[in-house]
């Protein structure tokens, strides 16, 4: 390579004519071999830096020239492939010579100090499919939680029962960079943390494990936010204390620590609360603790469950005083090849409250008025513990072993009055009576996970087994004076005074064998086959009160004792291609099914066997980084429950009587979605538009007979012609002009439902268009105003009752205002208002205009703390109320709620922070 | 990275008389790695999609010169196992750009996010400091050269005087000959030709890209700025992967 030549140069002086630059010239020989050398690159360095100024090369002959060089100290490099580098130094005067001289050069290159760049806020904006929002962009008040945060950022919605819905679809899933906090219910997160905690907020739809694992998109996505939390919550702790209390026995106490270093996670909160402020998800879940629960699985099988899902309910409704404590550790050893995370919560619930009903049903010539009022009150505990053990075996192997586990009790005492009125006949039924219940109930599921990737992409084989057990124990007496009467004369009578013991139990075990191959590399392939057995028991024995007041005597007709064992088998093949552009699958998974329910009592046993179809397809376009369009379609066979073939005996609601079908067929579901999202990066606008439809085919329905008396006898049957869809377009932009996001929607939902009402066939049409409206602006340390509005009109119209006009509008708005005030005051007002329009049916509006507002001033250093007086409800006004229209009936329900209390209220955040950091933001 | 397909069949011998060891045309396949795992936040949630990401995005591309004109334009595809997330790749990932080096114009075709923009403008002037450092690749000594652009960004770039065409992979060229191998550190990012064709460069290899809206270089940039200027540190990232 290196052959050690050296070349000479001969150098003439030039002068170019007057403008102080000069031409440097030469000829480039093979000093051996006596040749002139073509293309031999004559560089120009600046001396002082070795900059090149110029080059060039040298012709046929060898000779070159260079023009226009100004005056300077050069070095001048000549090169040639196969001769070593001639190096001289070069000063360059206005028509002077030039000298040259032999000096090698060398010059380091340096790396630039990194420049720092600052880094400003963005309010909104998309990844990919991910949307991403920066949270210092959205004013919210100080000491807000990450609930108070989402309900103002555009395109998020968040109901009174702390459930998010992002981009017109439901969030699913919350997670705390990227995991997992304390348990799976999102509002531990969103109403636990603060949200000046967070650096942004991002949603996007995540992919099943199975997808992220085998890299093929399997087209299952669930929405999920991810709560990203400041760089400066990561190290040290952060906590918050808070004690208020009030008029009317209303208090709240709350301490909360966070205490992180490098991997190792420590969180521990405890509430307490009589207004219900908690941690806990208060989502409705009135069967909890006695209530027996049947799921269609997605296969096709039937989970059964006593008592209440991970948590306690009841909040909305009553008046309720919770405690609640949890503990969360996480850790990464290993270089994150090992991780572990586990939690531990108590939490307890009591509430009271009152709850009155009124429901008209319309048949034919008469009308059935019934109307329920009951007291209640409860007291339920529970213990619970989560642990995940996640083990990185090496690049292609892993584990995740997950554990499940709560142990509870529950308490509860309801009285109730009920009257049942016919218009037609002006026969009148009345029970009155009271009901206690007590129980116990626990629950432990696991899982193991096993995967493993092989050297060829794409070819990947997974195992997972699933185990469930459940068992769920209540006693209780059922105590009820039931009179009949026609007119005012009392034509009979019945006393009920029963106790009734249930004990439900379950167990299962779930195996799946998932296995990929690529057949090249655009298009993939997937087996799958699972099996799963579950064996269920349940025993609900009614014993009369005999003379002496015990319970002794076994009632036959309100006992039951059945088993229910099944046993799935399915087997399933996609196939999935992937490119730049287009992504789309297609494929279908057989289940079969074998049922089998025996009635202990009557030893009748019922068997059922089925074979369920799941066809599904993707496809979606991506048009750009922003923009894509997606269409899925998946269908799938529901064979009918046990309970709709073959029930058994239930006196829980003695005015409905089910009749089992013995040739019901299994209906089929078809659901279409299709949804186009674009964001404009450069005009920070976006659309977001989606279309979903299902429909059923064989759907399983109603057939009920309602006699005079009021009393139904239900039976299923398969109907045709079932439907029903929703629609939504989104569109936000920020407004520059106002310095303001805003964001407004269309939506339209719709259906049609079918049933047999007395021998007739009753089509029920639903149609409701809606649009929403919101607005955020704000100003650092200044005000901030928010406003989330929605209107809806709902119409619906029977085919059995034309006459019958349930059409009437809702509109539900959320206005927020803060603003701070000189000397460290503040002061903060929101509402809620709901209105709902009269209809012929219900006389009077019913509008609901809760007021809430604070004034409140910063205290300490930093303004860590703040004391504030805070007013609930300050029109007091505030009242519960349902309203449900079905075909032939309307109900109207008014409930206990909290309704206006003042309090004081004292917070005060703490951090540790690393050093350096500036005062915490609060 | 060191590949060694040398197809140079005419230089594989020379006359220690003549040496007639240049290039002039033919077609250059650049290897281009981004690392990505570098470029993503070291948050908990970035690790946690690092771990379903490769360490490298590799991408090819080919160049054509020939009479002072250059085209760099996507290569080969290369189907990864994976899909990459757009956002982790960042914008103008497949640029075709067309260099004239006669009369100091380029045209470039880019992606940038939702749109396709056609940037036309003169051809970058840099500073480019001279090393003494050499590295061989793809079977030609290449002598290093390092060069500041958009006033802050390092770029080390290989070059060798063997070919004479003066250009390089994406916009850089002003070097005394080819550069076939080009790094920039703060993005994570490396070129390394592969290989050198000889081959009879077509007409319309040497096409200009047409497609996109037109636009020149500084009403890009202030675009970009405007859209980028509230991203951080990954706009501004953005911004380089746009303008380079």
């Amino acid at each position: 390579m290196r052959k050690l030549l050296l070349i000479a140069c001969a150098l003439f002086i030039g002068y170019t004519s007057q403008a102080q630059q000069s031409s440097v010239k030469g000829e480039i020989n093979d000093t051996i071999n006596k040749v002139s050398l073509q293309n031999t690159v004559i560089s120009l360095l600046r001396a002082k830096d070795s900059v090149l100024v110029k080059f060039t090369r040298s012709n046929k002959e060898g000779h070159f020239e260079l023009n226009n060089v100004k005056d300077g100290n050069y070095v001048i490099m000549i090169t040639h492939a196969t001769y070593a580098n001639y190096y001289d130094q070069l000063t360059v005067k206005p028509g002077e010579e030039i000298k040259l001289g032999r000096i090698p050069l060398t010059l380091q290159a340096k790396l630039l100090e990194n420049v720092t760049v600052r880094q400003t806020i963005a309010a909104m904006r998309m990844k990919g499919d991910t949307l991403e929002y920066r949270t210092d962009s959205f004013k919210v008040r100080q000491g807000a939680s990450v609930e108070d945060l989402l309900k103002v950022l555009p395109g998020i919605q968040v109901d009174k029962d702390g459930k998010i819905t992002a981009q017109g679809e439901k969030i699913e899933k919350v997670l705390v960079d990227g995991e997992e906090f304390f348990s799976d219910d999102p509002t531990i997160a969103t109403r636990g943390l603060q949200a000046d905690a967070l650096e942004r907020v991002q949603v996007f739809d995540k992919k099943s494990d199975q997808a992220t694992f085998t890299g093929i998109d399997d087209g299952q996505k669930t929405k999920t936010l991810n709560l990203k939390l400041k760089e400066d919550r990561k190290k040290g702790y952060f906590g918050k204390l808070d004690a208020a209390a009030g008029t009317d026995d209303r208090w709240n106490g709350q301490a909360m620590i966070n205490v992180f270093k490098g991997k190792r996670k420590f969180s521990a909160y405890g509430i307490m609360s009589s207004t219900g402020k908690t941690g806990l998800d208060w989502n409705d879940q009135s069967n909890y603790g006695g209530g027996q629960n049947m799921e269609m699985m997605d296969d096709g099988g039937i989970m059964m469950f006593g008592g209440g899902g991970q948590d306690f309910s009841a909040y909305g409704q009553g008046l309720p005083k919770s405690w609640t404590g949890a503990l969360h550790y996480s850790n990464k050893y290993n270089n994150d090849k090992q991780n572990i995370n586990g939690s531990y919560r108590y939490s307890k619930l009591n509430t009271e409250g009152f709850n009155n009903s009124l429901s008209q049903n319309v048949i034919e010539n008469n009308v059935i008025y019934q109307r329920d009022q009951t007291t209640n009150s409860s007291s339920r505990f529970r213990h619970s513990l989560s642990g995940i053990y996640d083990l990185q075996i090496d690049s292609f192997t892993s584990v995740k072993i997950t554990l499940n586990g709560y142990k509870g009790e529950n308490r509860g005492l309801s009285n109730f009055f009920g009257e049942v009125e016919q218009e037609a006949n002006g026969r009148r039924s009345t029970r009155e009576g009271y009901s206690t219940n007590a129980g116990e109930n626990q629950n432990l599921t696991s899982s193991l996970l096993l995967r493993k990737r092989f050297r060829k992409p794409g070819r990947t084989v997974s195992l997972n087994v699933d185990q469930a057990h459940n068992r769920n124990n209540t006693a209780g007496i059922q105590y009820s004076l039931n009179e009949y009467f026609s007119g005012t004369v009392l034509d009979s009578a019945r006393l009920f005074d029963q106790q009734k013991l249930n004990i439900s139990e379950s167990n299962s075990v779930n195996t799946r064998i998932v296995y990929t191959e690529p057949l090249s590399k655009k298009l993939f392939t997937e087996v799958n086959y699972g099996l799963r057995i579950s064996n269920n028991n349940s025993e609900r024995s009614t014993f009369n009160a005999d003379n002496t007041g015990k319970y002794t005597m076994f009632d036959n007709i309100y006992s039951n004792n059945y088993k229910f064992n099944f046993l799935i088998n399915t087997f399933g093949l996609n196939f999935k291609y992937n490119t730049k552009k287009v992504n789309m699958g297609a494929g279908m998974d057989v289940a079969q099914a074998d049922f089998k329910q025996t009635d202990q009592l009557s030893k009748v046993e019922t068997k059922r066997n089925y074979t369920n179809l799941f066809p599904k397809a993707n496809f979606t376009y991506i048009f750009n980084a922003n923009s894509r369009f997606t269409f899925t379609y998946n269908g799938n066979t529901r064979q009918p429950s046990i309970s709709q073939i073959q029930p058994v005996r239930d006196n829980t609601n003695t005015l409905v009587e089910l009749i089992g079908n013995a040739n019901l067929k299994q209906e089929f579901r078809q659901n279409f979605n299709l949804r186009y999202n674009s964001y404009k990066m450069l005009n920070q606008r976006g659309i977001y538009t989606s279309f979903n439809m299902s429909t059923t085919s064989n759907a399983i329905s109603r057939y009920d007979i309602i006699e005079p008396t009021g009393k139904t006898t239900s039976q299923y049957i398969n109907v045709n012609g079932n439907y029903n869809f929703f629609s939504n377009i989104g569109y936000n932009l920020k407004v520059k002009a106002l310095d303001a996001h805003v964001n407004f929607g269309i939506n339209l939902n719709g259906g049609r439902y079918i049933q047999f009402v007395n021998t007739k066939r009753n089509v029920t049409n639903t149609l409701t268009p809606g649009f929403g409206f919101g607005f955020n602006k704000g100003k650092e340390k200044k005000y901030s105003a928010n406003l989330w509005a929605n209107f809806n009109y709902n119409m619906s119209k029977s085919s059995l009752f034309p006459d019958r006009e349930t059409n009437y509008y809702t509109f539900s708005a959320y206005p927020n205002f803060n603003v701070q005030l000189p000397a460290k005051f503040e002061i903060n007002v929101d509402a809620e208002i709901n209105l709902r329009q009269k209809t012929s049916v219900f006389d009077q509006d019913n509008n609901v205009y809760l007021l809430n507002g604070y004034i409140g001033r910063k205290i300490l250093k930093n303004d860590k703390g703040i004391i504030k007086i805070t007013g609930y409800d300050l029109l007091n006004q505030n009242k519960g109320y349902n309203r449900f229209i079905s075909n032939n009936s309307i109900q109207e329900r008014t409930f206990q709620v909290l309704q206006q209390y003042f309090m004081l209220n004292f917070t005060w955040n703490f951090a540790k922070t690393p050093a350096g950091m500036g005062p915490m933001q609060y | 990275m060191k590949k060694l397909f040398i197809t140079i069949l005419s230089i594989a011998f020379f006359s220690a008389t003549q040496a007639q060891t240049f290039v002039s045309k033919g077609k250059i396949e650049y290897e281009k790695k981004v690392n990505l795992h570098s470029n993503l936040e070291n948050d908990s949630w970035s690790q946690m999609i690092m771990k379903t990401l490769p360490k490298f995005k590799t991408t090819y591309f080919d160049l054509f010169f020939d009479n002072g004109k250059t085209v760099y334009k996507p290569g080969k595809d290369v189907i990864e196992p994976v899909k990459i997330p757009d956002w982790v790749l960042g914008p103008a990932n497949d640029n075709t750009v067309f260099t004239d080096l006669e009369k100091q114009t380029v045209t470039a075709q880019k992606t940038v996010f939702d749109g396709t923009y056609l940037l036309n403008d003169s051809t970058r002037k840099l500073d480019w400091k001279i090393t003494n450092d050499t590295r061989t690749i793809a079977g030609f000594e290449c002598r290093k050269a390092t060069a500041i652009i958009m006033d802050s960004i390092f770029v080390v770039a290989f070059y060798t005087d063997q070919i004479l065409a003066t250009g390089g992979p994406e916009s850089f060229n002003g070097l005394p000959g080819m550069i076939l191998g080009l790094a920039i550190p703060r993005l994570h990012a490396t070129w390394y030709a592969t290989k050198l064709e000889m081959v009879q460069v077509k007409e319309t290899d040497l096409a200009a890209p047409s497609k996109g809206k037109k636009i020149n270089k500084t009403e890009l940039n202030s675009k970009l700025a405007d859209a980028m200027k509230n991203w951080g540190k990954e706009g501004t990232r953005n911004i380089w992967q746009v303008m380079l």
